[in-house]
């Protein structure tokens, strides 16, 4: 288990970390959000020992030293590889550096560039690469000597629908044999679709704290999504409704004052009588990170 | 193409020397003739350099010199009382070849003066008496021998380039690094101090690779200009000098030379790793240039005047230990004790100077801040 607890960091006038505290589980995904400069690469770098900080990061109750360097795999927010090595040897030099023999990486180089469908050859040099296969290349790096926690800045930047498939399947693999997992990401999507729990930073500090579904909740049931025959004009007057949004043909979704006017709505919709469709969920993680990252420091 | 580059140019100008001494060679050659063969075989027989054998008259002779083949022809001539020689030729005679056609009517002469003589062999060992010259030259301190300015120039500006050489490539080698998320990985993977200390150990091994290739090529080089017509004379003439020079090239100098290529490399690395961004590798090294030459040109004062204090205290210090202690050493100036020293000076700031920068290279290398030279590298400082 990753245990953060109570990091603080400043960079002479900045402080770019505040008390931030959570823990990540074995065979847990959390995705770390906030805007660009809340701090989670700090966070990162602060993990990964690069920093001097406040506070103290464990690993299994160990503090992170080389000794558990060979249990890490970390994937960083720009790509960055060694243009003049061939694909196989920038494997192989990277994951020796985790301690794996060539003779352990080397058989198995041909099934990962499968997996993540990288084109060309792996004799192909790095700089000959197109960028989205350099990245691919840079994952298989971060991945294939099975590390235990596996860090990822911004894995998603950068990635077609259907290589971010692969990477979120790739993620799910190593949830599935154990590794602890925290990434950051942009893409509420991803985020929702695979994180077990999230971190939101503003500003160095933590502002939202929990599994997907217990931030979303915490916001209140405050949508509703119905699919019905009136006009957008007709639901926008219903009380306690205060904006309505079209979504697609007669689907609409509408955005209460408070959780608890769901009943009156559909009485009004309703009226005794059939309706399509009516949910009331809360707001999507999108619409959280949008306006946490716009509320101001207390 | 760094290590082999010194052997092209070698290869080059032996080979453009070989050229033109061969396609000048037979114009520069002269005949030797004479109607009487004895005469001419025992002249052969003492001097085969420059001359051309098959010509056995001077018709042959003159047609040759026309075409441009032949530089002229000596014709011999001897009867009872006097041996003469003539010289016909397009340009005159070499002073090498008139002191051999010198020496040789000399010599024939004596013989048919003696045998004129009718003298007992007493009397004829006694005018074969000759003077006796001995040389007996004296070492001096300074740079006055011929072999030590020779040995001097060549290992300060060997050191010079060698230095000049590694500190660019390691310094623009570490600063196109500088920034780029491949050391974020490199130092997820392993200590900073471990990966700056691989470095300098591989610069240190490409060194070593140099200065073993220089080795066996300049023994090369020696084992074939000692063997090759062209080169023979010139290393029989000058083996004294080449074995004073080679004396203080293969010698503790190569260590100095080792040594500081380490401890500049060193401080190369620490200045790669200050530059603020990735398109200023180029200007990475100057600082660390700029010392070697400083060193370097402060080293010429003193060739002529070893015993000054400025040369015994920069013997000592590091970064100029390597062109002070071979100045001293090529001129026998320094004892054990105090070459001793000065190797321990130099080891001790080496490892000093590794093991701090190898501790704060990951801050220097993390950090991509464009400021100042000192907000760089208090902000270097802040990273672990």
């Amino acid at each position: 288990m990753l245990k953060i607890d109570h990091i603080s960091k400043q960079f002479g006038e900045l402080q770019a970390l505040k008390q931030v505290t959570f823990d990540v589980a074995d065979g847990e995904i959390l995705g770390l959000i906030g805007q660009n400069g809340a701090g989670k690469s700090t966070t990162f770098h602060s993990i990964l020992n690069f920093l001097n900080y406040q506070g103290s990061i464990t690993w299994n109750d160990k503090p992170i030293t080389e000794s558990v360097f060979d249990e890490i795999g970390y994937l960083p927010e720009e790509r960055s590889l060694m243009p003049k090595l061939t694909i196989e040897q920038q494997i192989i030099y990277l994951a020796r550096l985790k301690n794996k023999s060539t003779k352990e990486i080397k058989p198995v180089i041909d099934s990962w560039l499968k997996k993540f469908a990288v084109k060309g050859n792996k004799k192909d040099k790095i700089k000959d690469l197109s960028k989205g296969n350099q990245q691919k290349v840079q994952l298989i790096c971060t991945l294939i000597h099975d590390p235990k926690l596996i860090i990822l800045d911004e894995p998603f930047s950068g990635l077609d629908p259907v290589n971010s498939d692969l990477l979120k399947q790739a993620i799910l693999d190593a949830k599935k044999r154990g590794a602890a997992i925290i990434f950051s990401s942009h893409d509420m999507e991803n985020v929702e679709e695979i994180c077990d729990k999230l971190v939101m930073l503003r500003n160095g500090k933590i502002v939202l704290h929990g599994t997907v579904q217990e931030v979303r909740d915490s916001f209140g049931k405050t949508r509703i999504y119905v699919t019905t025959d009136k006009t957008i004009d007709e639901l926008a007057m219903l009380p306690h409704v205060v904006a309505a949004k079209p979504l697609e043909k007669r689907r609409f979704v509408l955005y209460l004052d408070e959780e608890s006017s769901g009943k009156t709505i559909f009485d009004e919709l309703t009226n005794g009588q059939y309706i399509e469709e009516f949910s009331q969920q809360a707001p999507t993680l999108n619409e959280i990170f949008r306006r946490k990252a716009g509320e101001k420091d207390e | 193409m760094l290590i082999l580059g010194p052997f092209l140019m070698l290869g080059i100008t032996i080979g453009a020397g070989y050229v033109g001494a061969s396609s000048g060679a037979n114009s520069s050659n002269v005949a030797i003739i004479s109607s009487q063969s004895t005469l001419r075989k025992n002249f052969l027989k003492e001097n085969s350099d420059n001359i051309d054998k098959k010509v056995t008259d001077e018709k042959t002779a003159a047609k040759k010199m026309r075409k441009d083949n032949l530089a002229g022809y000596i014709v011999l001539k001897a009867d009872n009382k006097q041996v003469t020689a003539k010289y016909v030729g397009t340009t005159s005679l070499s002073s090498s070849m008139k002191s051999k056609v010198n020496s040789f009517l000399a010599q024939t002469q004596q013989q048919l003066n003696m045998a004129q003589a009718k003298l007992s062999s007493q009397q004829l060992q006694a005018l074969q008496q000759r003077p006796k010259l001995t040389e007996h030259i004296q070492e001096k301190a300074g740079t006055a021998n011929l072999g030590k300015i020779i040995s001097f120039w060549i290992t300060v500006i060997m050191v010079y380039m060698i230095l000049i050489t590694y500190t660019n490539i390691t310094a623009q080698e570490i600063a196109s690094e500088k920034g780029t998320k491949v050391m974020e990985i490199i130092f997820s993977s392993t200590t900073a101090l471990k990966y700056f200390l691989g470095k300098i150990f591989g610069v240190l091994l490409v060194i070593l690779t140099q200065i073993l290739v220089y080795l066996i090529g300049g023994w090369g080089a020696y084992i074939f200009a000692e063997n090759s017509s062209l080169t023979k004379s010139f290393v029989d003439e000058y083996q004294s000098l080449i074995n004073s020079v080679m004396h203080n090239l293969l010698s503790i100098n190569l260590i100095y030379l080792l040594l500081g290529v380490v401890i500049y490399t060193i401080l190369a690395a620490f200045c790669g790793a200050l530059v603020a961004k990735v398109e200023d590798a180029s200007k990475a090294a100057q600082p660390v240039v700029m010392l070697n030459l400083v060193a370097f040109f402060v080293t010429f004062p003193f060739q002529n005047n070893v015993d000054s204090i400025v040369v015994k205290i920069l013997s000592y210090v590091p970064f100029f230990s390597s062109y002070f202690m071979p100045l001293r050493l090529i001129n026998n100036n320094a004892s054990v004790m105090e070459i001793t020293i000065s190797l321990l000076i130099l080891l001790a700031s080496i490892i000093l100077l590794a093991t701090y920068i190898g501790k704060i290279y990951q801050g220097l290398m993390l950090q991509t801040d464009d400021s100042s030279f000192w907000k760089r590298f208090k902000r270097g400082l802040s990273y672990k």
